[in-house]
């Protein structure tokens, strides 16, 4: 059973004018799978991904994560399988500036309640460490730099393991040395602990170590590879 | 503290000023509705005061029937004329010939304060040549005592002495002087039925109603039962005190049930006072609720504002899992610490502004400051609606934030 399948996906924007974004996209993602979504820009990759993630639920088509029909559930439905399923890393990382960098990775784990404040504790410093922003995790989350911003909103998508981890260019502001430390995290997650990573990239080097491509063009997806 | 007070704690203390203004809304919204409500209770108290030194909050009388039952019945056909001259509503007994029956039968209701018995009847008072009219009041002074504190107004004499004495009689200040009379002087009090009897004045009442300083004089109930020939428990009224005057017309309506005489709670025939009571209450009440809608007003502009800067924010919480539920806890949990941190400074500012006009100076009639009240009930009432106000008005920004659309705002 896939992981990710998306079926036959149309989406049409209609301000400023009626204007379709995507056009009949159906794939599948295996459980494990580490694929890299490419495009130019204004292809439609963000678009597909806010789909993917539940955020956007006015489509026509269905999606299926974990072999659940996501297409149709109510949206206090979509938040908790969101909060227990897929972690996202936004295109602009959106950090909450208020709250501490722990408080931020925290809070999906807080949400989900499943592990006492000391378990969750202990793992977003594991990841934070990891993401090489140990140190940090007192400061305000907007007092902190662009790239270090990123890497908490990573640590912040794997908080809950996840079975989808979906990334908006996840690296996007990141110099080649934290880009492959993200890298590896993400191929290590895939392979180890099964979870399935979702990235759209402008990467090509990123990409080309992916299982798998899927390319966008004016909403329609190229080929699969 | 779970994740959503977690939450709501860090948005309210990122925004310290906004806080403040907040609360302070708040506070001073309360603090006038303990104000308010305490200073007009307090006139109303004063006016209370006054009232009840000579009135009793029940009284029951026995009055003419209002209506006149007809004495032949209405015939049936039309063909049949009735005709009945001069008709007239006679009154069968005068009085209350068993008052002590009442007072019995009344004893059973703990909001009863006290009971006492009057039998008054107007006479004529001379002294040699000068002569006026006036009303004569038997009074049972222990339990009179009790009610009105009769002896306090006493300018001479001991009120206790009108038992000692069946001779005795206690004159208002004005009526002693109209006729020149002071005390140890006689007087001859004369009934309507022609019957006189010589009385020794020992004592001086002044209550400072000039009506009844006028016209009153009070000797003990024995004697005037004596002086009109009437029996032994024979009263013309029975005055009832309660806890709560207020509940005057729900006692008095209790009490008819159990007697077929006239039982009359104050409010009748003093519908001025009451009115005047009420429409203070009202008063008090408008401004101050008006004050808390204004404050209410306020939370909601600035929850609001706070829901708009905060939209983003929004987004990504419910981005990451958190629902409509979440986030209308969220507002409205930092809308209520708002209404808690308000309710209770503005209680304690309150409390404190009710002190200070107590002790502001007030030299008018019996007044030396302005009243005031301190009813529990005014502190919890603010309390209550302040935080309801404060509900209401983090409601409606609250759920507008749990309607936020997260892709609109992440899309960007
Ligand atoms: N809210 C919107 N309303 C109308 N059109 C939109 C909206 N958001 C995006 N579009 C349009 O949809 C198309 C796809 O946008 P999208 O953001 O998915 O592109 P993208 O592939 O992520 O590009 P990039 O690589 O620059 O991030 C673009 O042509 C864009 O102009
Ligand atoms: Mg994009």
């Amino acid at each position: 059973m896939a992981t990710l399948s998306v079926n036959n996906i149309t989406k049409y924007f209609y301000e400023p004018v009626e204007f379709q974004v995507l056009k009949n996209i159906s794939f599948e993602v295996e459980k494990g799978e580490f694929v890299a979504i490419i495009g130019k820009s204004g292809s439609g990759k963000s678009t597909l991904l806010y789909l993917l993630s539940t955020l956007d639920t006015d489509y026509e088509g269905s999606i299926s994560i974990n072999g659940i029909q996501v297409t149709g559930l109510k949206q206090n439905k979509l938040a908790s399988f969101r909060n227990e399923h897929i972690g996202f890393v936004f295109q602009f990382h959106f950090l909450l500036p208020d709250f501490t960098v722990l408080d931020n990775v925290m809070l999906p784990a807080l949400k989900l309640n499943r592990k006492s404040k000391d378990e969750i504790e202990h793992k977003a410093i594991e990841l934070l460490t990891l993401l090489d922003i140990k140190g940090q995790e007192h400061k305000k989350a907007s007092k902190i730099s662009g790239g270090q911003q990123q890497r908490v909103a990573i640590a912040r998508a794997l908080i809950n393991s996840p079975a989808i981890i979906m990334g908006d260019e996840p690296t996007g502001n990141l110099d080649s040395k934290n880009t492959k430390i993200v890298f590896d995290i993400f191929r290590q997650l895939a392979r180890e602990q099964g979870q399935t990573i979702i990235a759209v990239t402008h990467d090509d080097e990123f990409a080309a170590n992916c299982d798998r491509i899927i390319e966008l063009s004016d909403g329609m997806l190229v080929d699969t590879i | 503290m779970n994740t959503n007070q977690k939450i709501a704690h860090t948005f309210l203390t990122s925004r310290l000023r906004q806080l403040l203004v907040a609360v302070l809304s708040v506070t001073f919204g309360i603090s006038m509705y303990v104000f308010m409500n305490s200073f007009m209770a307090g006139v109303n108290d004063q006016q209370s005061e006054i009232t009840f030194t000579s009135m009793p909050h029940i009284k029951i009388y026995n009055e003419l029937p209002a209506e006149v039952k007809p004495i032949l019945p209405q015939p049936k056909d039309d063909n049949t004329a009735l005709i009945v001259n001069s008709a007239r509503n006679i009154r069968y007994t005068e009085g209350i010939k068993n008052a002590d029956a009442i007072k019995d039968k009344i004893s059973k209701f703990d909001q009863i304060t006290g009971v006492t018995t009057q039998l008054n009847q107007n006479i004529f008072i001379r002294n040699g040549v000068s002569k006026a009219n006036a009303t004569l009041s038997g009074i049972n002074t222990v339990s009179e005592n009790l009610m009105f504190k009769t002896s306090e107004y006493l300018v001479e004499g001991d009120l206790f002495d009108l038992d000692k004495r069946s001779d005795g009689i206690i004159m208002g200040t004005l009526l002693a002087q109209n006729i020149g009379v002071g005390m140890d002087d006689n007087v001859v009090v004369t009934t309507s039925d022609g019957i006189s009897k010589s009385f020794k004045v020992i004592g001086l009442i002044e209550t400072g109603a000039i009506s009844a300083d006028k016209s009153r004089a009070l000797v003990s109930i024995q004697t005037a039962r004596q002086l009109f020939s009437k029996n032994k428990s024979y009263a013309t009224e029975v005055m009832v005190n309660i806890k709560d005057y207020n509940t005057a017309v729900t006692m008095a309506n209790e009490i008819a049930k159990l007697t077929d005489f006239k039982v009359e709670p104050w409010q009748q025939g003093n519908s001025q006072l009451d009115s005047a009571n009420v429409l203070r209450d009202i008063l008090a009440i408008a401004v101050s609720l008006t004050i808390l809608i204004v404050a209410g007003f306020g939370i909601y502009n600035i929850m609001n504002m706070t829901v708009n800067e905060k939209i983003k924010e929004i987004s990504i919480l419910k981005a990451m899992g958190f629902n409509g539920k979440d986030v209308i806890e969220i507002f409205l949990t930092q809308s209520v610490v708002i209404g808690l941190i308000g309710g209770f400074t503005g209680l304690i500012l309150g409390r404190i502004i009710v002190r200070i006009v107590d002790n502001i100076p007030f030299k008018i009639a019996t007044l030396s400051t302005l009243p005031v009240a301190y009813n529990p009930t005014d502190y919890i009432l603010a309390f209550f609606f302040g935080i309801l106000i404060t509900f209401l008005a983090g409601y409606l920004p609250a759920r507008k934030a749990s309607k936020v659309d997260p892709v609109e705002i992440i899309r960007g």
